[in-house]
């Protein structure tokens, strides 16, 4: 050995290290070589060229020693695509393994060919793709299979004229459960790309030997297997029975995305179950592994509890008595402690209400200032989803409040509100204590709450002009949300207290009308006060008139039942993470935006009566300045921005404004403007409602027109501008849509004014 | 499909990576580093961890999994089970731990070559290969050192050369002609606490997660029953795929025939009930004052069947906003360095204790004629384990 030391140092000082690797690679001995080969692929991870080796590397491919010739393979599939004619040198070789009589060189060969991305090496792929697609191993027909995914990614002509794609489909039926799973895996990823989808189609036959690999195969397979199972559509009850007797054991798997697709398989055939009593031992059977995921890493956790989230909206059913699972740990990540909030929300009843609430009391006091308002909003949840436990969250509210703490204060004000809207005359009582706080409201949403209050109950707070007064000091500098409830409220109170309040309400109306370029609040000053001018009993009964009390069925944090259905055949997705089909956040841009529009056309069918004609029709204007079918769009805003809201952090990107999702940040952007920018005509709840989107809409129009028909006094042209204005109020108000909402107008404050404008035009 | 993978220093720079699809090329590790450091500037408190697994590009979907420092960062460009991304990313450093004892960028570092191959075998064009350990270990030997440790702490001996890989004998998980000249058999049944407590004691919520980790040296084919004298204490539970399933349905038994060497052959999940006995009671008080705060905390035994408790750990996060503090123990010693919401973090174990009390029955073993030596070891210790002040 040490005669080899000398000549080493002196190339080494000379020519560098790639000229004493190539005396290396040239050793006669198998040991040096190796270890050049090693010290090649080092410098190769690290970003060095060693692609001059080329021919020394390849000369020793033909080996007997396997990690050898691994090292090599590696080499060669790092260099091929800058080599493609050097390539040519290493096939002979590859053809000459791929008929070795070691079936793992064999294997290796074929699949390492398949990862040589190159044209040429094509033409020599596919006799031996052939042969191994036949061979008599399991292992190197498994590995086969893959290639054929492989080659049809690159040319799939060839793979379809060579019958491979065939062959491939024969391979499902392959008595190795390894291999039925690797041809499910390739055939479904070459079914996503091929033109006429008919490359693989899961039919009973096809299902049937599905099934009977599931049990066997590892599981990385049991996935394939599963994500595929989901395609298929049984025949009737019993087949679909069957079915999920056979993939309930994949529940008890230790790996989480076996557990999760195998729920995705069970909750699409409880469609077609129709066994009622089948049908409660399999939910049964879905919660115990639903609980176990959480014990995972966060990031597992994450993606378990947004599609529990799911689950949970099409099956309520599920995890009643594990309410206790989704508390919170004080280190638990924050995104992790939000997603278990709304679980939380969904799981409470009037039997775990009062341990729901003392939990939600404590993370009341946590630091994390967004999680702690965020169970503030739990809190007011819980009481318009319980009526029995209202009281007592109104008493922890009030708790709340008189922790002084500032933001627990406002937020907890703004969740008084709410609580208000659905139990109206019932928690008078605590006005004064809200009224306590008055001074220390800077937040616009929570100001905008208390003076809704100051103005709905009026009649009832002795010195409700002199609140209202004090509020007015500083009108003109009020976010435009806070002037429109101050607007509101004044004209309720002088329709209430007509005596005390003339000339406060002549001076607000005349403010706003001549001193504020805002069009919102502008054009509602004018409104009032046409309405009161002309026909003070119609302004009484418009003002108010008794408003809808919030739905229990709060639809604001449910998704509609289309997407929500097609998310469902999408659990353990992305999709399913995002709440969004993947067309809006996948793939190609260029359709996204299309795509966008297409789902919301397809949801907005299901909502059509919601809807209604009118305001489908009647924003044309601004359709000349939006780049599309405007209305479409708006639409869109409602789903589309029913999750963003309860993750923030999720809503797309917004760098490049070209690209697809982020047309639909824009949408989201004004409908968070929509929200804010009010618009409640007729006694002011929309702009800050807590629960609504589609319900909102529903309210909204409904409303409206009941309006129309009480007032004969207003103009048919008024009458109609309600109708859109609380039509528009329902759009993306959720109750956490202020911090999502906030986060994207701060993004991009221009757009904003062109939402304005298409305000004004409605 | 899990197209790349980057493996990234605490520092953000690539330390390896790996395309089993096409190239994604490295701009898109800088757009992720921009992300990260974008949300961890919202906010003071916030740290890596809280940082979202799963972030938008205009291009790809970032899915990251940040441990140890290190972070495993999976662009993909097409929908995918993000389960399974996370599932996988998780088995990387899994199996670094396996071979090199530790994982960091400098491990990683002086071994590029075996983290290369390895990568290479787990995945082949995007779909997860071979991930089992003992499988790997056959295909990608580990390094030199090692390996001579490995070997001598008896992980991989006498077993007869082997040509055939894992997928190609009858049972997918062990190999033929395992040949052991002493037979035998060890559980470690391994039970971590999660649990809530509040400050009076009472658990909000609580359950054992155990795992039976077993290291099987056991000649030949052998079958194996494990039968538990309680087995209806478990809520829910996972098994080694060579667990026979509808044996545990319809029996309770554990019946399978092991792989050889080290496999976690099951997990399991109790859900204790809030009145359960806990091993230790932690009895905060905390009274806040304008210029301070005092914190008594008193930790005393119970219920644990006179078995020591021992490395008793609490942890109290204070306020970023401490400023000096000062701590005394009874007995142990105490560590002060300055986070609140007052929650303390309970650290403990105990040797030879199940708190869901689960008990292993009997194992016997078919197929064989040996008699294996049986071992099994139960621990008890903390997993997430809060007391709320």
């Amino acid at each position: 050995m040490d005669i080899f030391s000398k000549p080493k140092f002196f190339t080494n000082n000379t020519k560098g290290e790639n000229a004493e690797l190539l005396v290396e690679l040239n050793s006669e001995y198998r040991d040096r070589r190796k270890d050049a080969v090693k010290r090649v692929i080092a410098n190769m991870t690290v970003g060095k060229d060693v692609s001059g080796l080329f021919p020394q590397v390849v000369k020793n491919m033909q080996t007997e020693d396997l990690e050898m010739k691994k090292l090599v393979y590696l080499y060669l599939m790092n260099y091929a695509k800058s080599n493609p004619d050097l390539v040519i040198l290493a096939v002979n070789t590859f053809v000459k393994d791929t008929d070795h009589v070691n079936p793992l060189i064999r294997a290796l060969a074929i699949r390492t060919m398949g990862c040589i991305r190159v044209d040429k090496i094509l033409d020599h792929l596919c006799e031996p793709l052939r042969k191994c697609l036949q061979d008599d191993n399991p292992y190197v027909r498994k590995t086969a299979a893959l290639c054929v995914a492989k080659l049809w990614d690159l040319d799939q002509e060839r793979a379809i004229d060579n019958g491979f794609v065939t062959t491939l489909q024969d391979l499902v039926s392959d008595s190795t459960p390894m291999v039925v799973a690797n041809a499910v895996i390739a055939l479904a990823e070459m079914q996503e790309s091929s033109v006429n989808k008919d490359v693989f189609v899961v039919n009973v036959a096809i299902m049937n030997k599905m099934l009977a690999a599931l049990n066997e195969c590892n599981e990385w397979g049991q996935i394939a297997i599963l994500t595929s199972l989901a395609e298929y559509q049984p025949l009737d009850s019993k087949e679909a029975e069957s079915v999920c007797e056979r993939v309930v054991p994949r529940l008890q798997h230790a790996n989480g995305s076996v557990v999760l697709s195998a729920i995705r398989v069970l909750m699409i055939f409880l469609r077609y179950l129709r066994n009622d009593e089948f049908t409660n031992g399999l939910i049964k059977k879905m919660s115990p592994p639903l609980v176990s995921l959480l014990a995972s890493a966060p990031e597992v956790q994450y993606v378990s509890l947004r599609n529990i989230n799911l689950i949970l909206q099409k099956r309520p059913d599920i995890l009643q008595n594990d309410v206790r699972v989704f508390f919170c740990k004080y280190n638990d990540p924050p995104y992790v402690k939000r997603e278990k909030l709304e679980i939380i929300i969904r799981l409470c009843n009037d039997k775990n209400v009062d341990q729901i609430l003392s939990e939600l009391k404590e993370y009341a006091s946590e630091v994390d200032v967004d999680f702690v308002r965020r169970a503030i909003r739990a809190i007011g949840r819980c009481a318009i989803i319980i009526e029995e436990a209202s009281e007592r969250c109104v008493n922890v509210l009030l708790d709340l409040i008189n922790t002084k703490i500032n933001y627990v204060v406002q937020e907890a004000i703004i969740v008084i509100k709410d609580i208000f809207r659905k139990y109206p005359q019932r928690y008078e009582a605590i006005i004064p204590t809200l009224c306590q706080n008055l001074d220390s409201l800077d937040e616009p949403e929570a100001k905008g709450s208390l003076i809704w209050i100051v103005g709905e109950y009026a009649e009832r707070i002795e010195n409700a002009d002199e609140l209202i007064e004090n509020f007015l000091e500083t009108f003109l500098e009020e976010n435009s949300q806070v002037q429109l409830q101050l607007l509101t409220a004044t004209v309720k109170l002088f329709l209430k207290k007509p005596s005390q309040s003339q000339e406060i309400v002549h001076r607000v109306l005349q403010t706003a009308t001549q001193e504020i370029d805002n069009p919102d609040t502008r054009d509602r000053a004018y409104v009032y006060w046409r309405l009161l001018s002309t026909d003070p009993q119609a302004a009484k009964a418009v003002v108010l008139s008794e408003k809808p009390p919030i739905s229990v069925d709060s639809s604001a944090d449910k998704l509609s039942p289309g997407l929500l259905d097609e998310l469902i055949n999408n659990i353990s997705t992305l999709a399913s993470v995002y709440h969004k089909p993947a067309s809006t956040f996948m793939g190609n841009k260029a359709f996204s935006a299309d795509a966008v529009r297409k789902a919301a056309v397809a949801d907005a069918r299901d909502e059509e009566q919601i809807m209604g004609e009118d305001t489908v029709t009647s924003p044309t204007a601004p359709a000349a300045s939006a780049p599309k079918n405007v209305m479409a769009d708006l639409l869109d805003l409602d789903f589309g921005s029913s999750e963003p809201v309860s993750t923030p952090v999720m809503s797309p990107p917004t760098s490049n404004s070209k690209s697809g999702p982020n047309y639909s940040a824009d949408l989201f952007d004004m409908s968070s403007d929509m929200s804010s920018g009010g618009s409640d005509a007729f006694g002011g709840m929309g702009g800050m409602s807590g629960m609504s989107g589609v319900g909102g809409l529903n309210i909204g129009f409904q409303q409206s027109q009941s309006q129309s028909q009480n007032q004969n006094t207003a103009t048919s042209g008024s009458s109609n501008a309600f109708g859109d204005l609380a039509g528009f109020g329902g759009f993306g108000q959720q109750p956490s849509a202020a911090t999502a909402s906030q986060q994207t107008q701060q993004q991009k404050p221009t757009q904003s004014s062109t939402v304005n404008d298409l305000l004004d035009l409605f | 499909m899990i197209e790349s993978l980057f493996v990234l220093s605490p520092t953000g720079k690539v330390i390896i990576e790996k395309h089993w699809h096409e190239l994604i090329p490295r701009r898109v590790v800088d757009f992720f580093n921009d992300q990260v450091s974008k949300a961890m500037a919202e906010g003071e408190d916030v740290t890596r961890e809280d940082v979202l697994p799963i972030i938008a590009s205009p291009k790809y979907q970032l899915i990251n999994v940040y441990r140890d420092g290190l972070t495993y960062l999976s662009p993909v460009t097409k929908e995918v089970d993000p389960m399974m991304v996370f599932e996988f990313l998780h088995r990387i450093p899994d199996i670094m731990q396996e071979y090199f004892g530790q994982v960091s960028e400098t491990v990683i570092k002086e071994n590029f070559v075996t983290v290369y191959q390895l990568l290479e075998e787990m995945m082949d064009d995007g779909f997860p290969l071979t991930t089992e350990p003992n499988s790997l270990k056959e295909i990608v030997p580990a390094p030199n050192i090692l390996n001579k440790v490995i070997t001598t702490m008896g992980a991989t001996t006498s077993v007869s050369t082997r040509k055939m890989p894992h997928g190609m004998s009858n049972l997918p998980w062990r190999k033929a002609g395992v040949k052991y000249n002493s037979n035998e058999i060890f559980f470690d049944i391994v039970e971590e606490i999660d649990a809530i407590v509040d400050s009076t004691g009472k658990a909000v919520s609580c359950e054992a997660h155990g795992t039976i980790q077993t290291n099987s040296r056991l000649s030949g084919m052998p079958d194996l029953t494990l039968s538990f004298v309680n087995p209806r204490l478990v809520d829910d539970c996972s098994f080694h795929q060579s667990v026979r399933f509808n044996k545990w349905e319809s029996d309770k038994v554990l019946s399978f025939v092991p792989p050889d060497g080290h496999f976690r052959l099951m997990s399991y999940r109790v859900n204790l009930p809030s009145q359960q006995n806990l091993p230790i009671q932690v009895k905060p008080s905390i009274n806040v004052g304008a210029n301070g705060a005092k914190f008594d905390i008193t930790v005393s035994l119970r219920n644990t069947d006179g078995k020591p408790v021992e490395n008793v750990v609490l942890t109290l996060p204070l306020h970023k906003s401490t400023t000096t503090l000062t701590a005394q123990c009874n007995v142990g010693h105490s560590e002060a360095a300055a986070n609140a919401g007052y929650n303390i973090g309970v650290e403990f174990l105990i040797n030879s204790h199940s708190l869901s009390g689960l008990k292993v029955d009997v194992l016997k073993l078919f197929n064989e004629s040996y008699k294996p030596y049986k071992g099994v070891r139960t621990m008890t210790k903390a997993g997430r384990y809060q007391v709320r002040a």
